[in-house]
């Protein structure tokens, strides 16, 4: 499924919004103005709105069903979208690791953090790179010592 | 009067048949549409596309309809807030409640027809508003 838009340059408040919920649903760029992602109902729906809240900022977009015709293509979108995911797994497991030196009550909210920041990883991760377990593990371990008893 | 949104509910409409049943109109009928374009004469238009009773400025329809409604209860926009994150999880709002809401409704929507959500959702978002409107009033979650 695909988003074509183009939104006026001024003002640049929506294009940065569209631009952060866009990489917060895990799009993939497909050109200039041209994004995708899987089909399914929930991303139809929010492409939906996004192309509304394009229109309403003086811009224009459509949704396309389509399939690349190159099924070679197919699979280097689809890995370029796991690569971003991928990096975002990994960028995980490395606060994981530093939050270990930190003091017991940093380390809780630590903890509380990146158990967020895995549960939204997730959401946009349409094709599981072999990142998501690490991240998850990590996470665990940490909460295990979190888990600890004082004393 | 009718009112129509498009097949498939989720929460965010789930939500507004609610609160139009409780607040609006208690006499409400629903349609449920694939397209804008099938919106039966004289039915409202909700959750969809290019309506009025939708999602604006970053808003989620729920949201949409207390402003237009003018409906300023409290407890309705702590619910919105809820609905809000449910549908968009954009984190405009802190509504921990909302991954909960929206798999409970999504996996509902999997095993029942529209009609038949919305009959089941309708207690879940009263005993929601009952739950919001003791934890105002008293400013600690009841247990």
């Amino acid at each position: 499924m695909l988003l074509a838009y183009r939104l006026p340059r001024e003002p640049s408040t929506p294009r940065s919004a569209l631009w952060r919920k866009l990489r917060r649903l895990g799009a993939g760029q497909v050109g200039d103005g041209l994004v995708a992602l899987p089909l399914d109902a929930r991303n139809r729906e929010q492409f939906e709105w996004l192309a509304d809240e394009v229109v309403e900022a003086g811009g224009d977009a459509s949704i396309w069903l389509g399939e690349l015709a190159s099924a070679a293509q197919e699979r280097e979108l689809a890995s370029r979208m796991a690569g971003l995911v991928a990096a975002d797994y990994r960028t995980l497991v490395a606060e994981a690791g530093r939050a270990v030196e930190e003091s017991p009550g940093q380390r809780r909210r630590t903890l509380a953090r990146l158990r967020r920041e895995l549960r939204r990883i997730r959401a946009r991760d349409y094709f599981p790179p072999p990142g998501h377990q690490p991240a998850h593990e990590a996470v665990e371990e940490l909460a295990l010592l979190v888990e600890e008893p004082v004393g | 009067m009718r009112w129509a949104t498009r097949r498939h509910c989720h929460v965010d409409p789930a939500a507004c048949a609610w609160l139009i049943r409780r607040f609006l109109d208690p006499e409400a009928e629903f349609v449920f549409v694939d397209d804008p374009e099938e919106v039966p004469a004289g039915a409202i238009p909700f959750d969809m596309r290019g309506v009025e009773l939708s999602h604006h400025g970053g808003d989620c329809s729920f949201e949409t309809f207390l402003r237009r409604y003018e409906l300023a209860d409290p407890v309705l926009w702590e619910i919105a807030r809820i609905v809000h994150e449910a549908d968009l999880a954009d984190e405009r709002h802190d509504a921990p409640e909302a991954p909960g809401l929206d798999v409970l409704l999504r996996g509902l929507s999997m095993v029942r027809d529209d009609d038949e959500l919305l009959a089941l959702s309708e207690p879940l978002f009263d005993g929601l508003y009952e739950y919001r409107k003791r934890a105002l009033l008293t400013g600690r979650e009841p247990a």
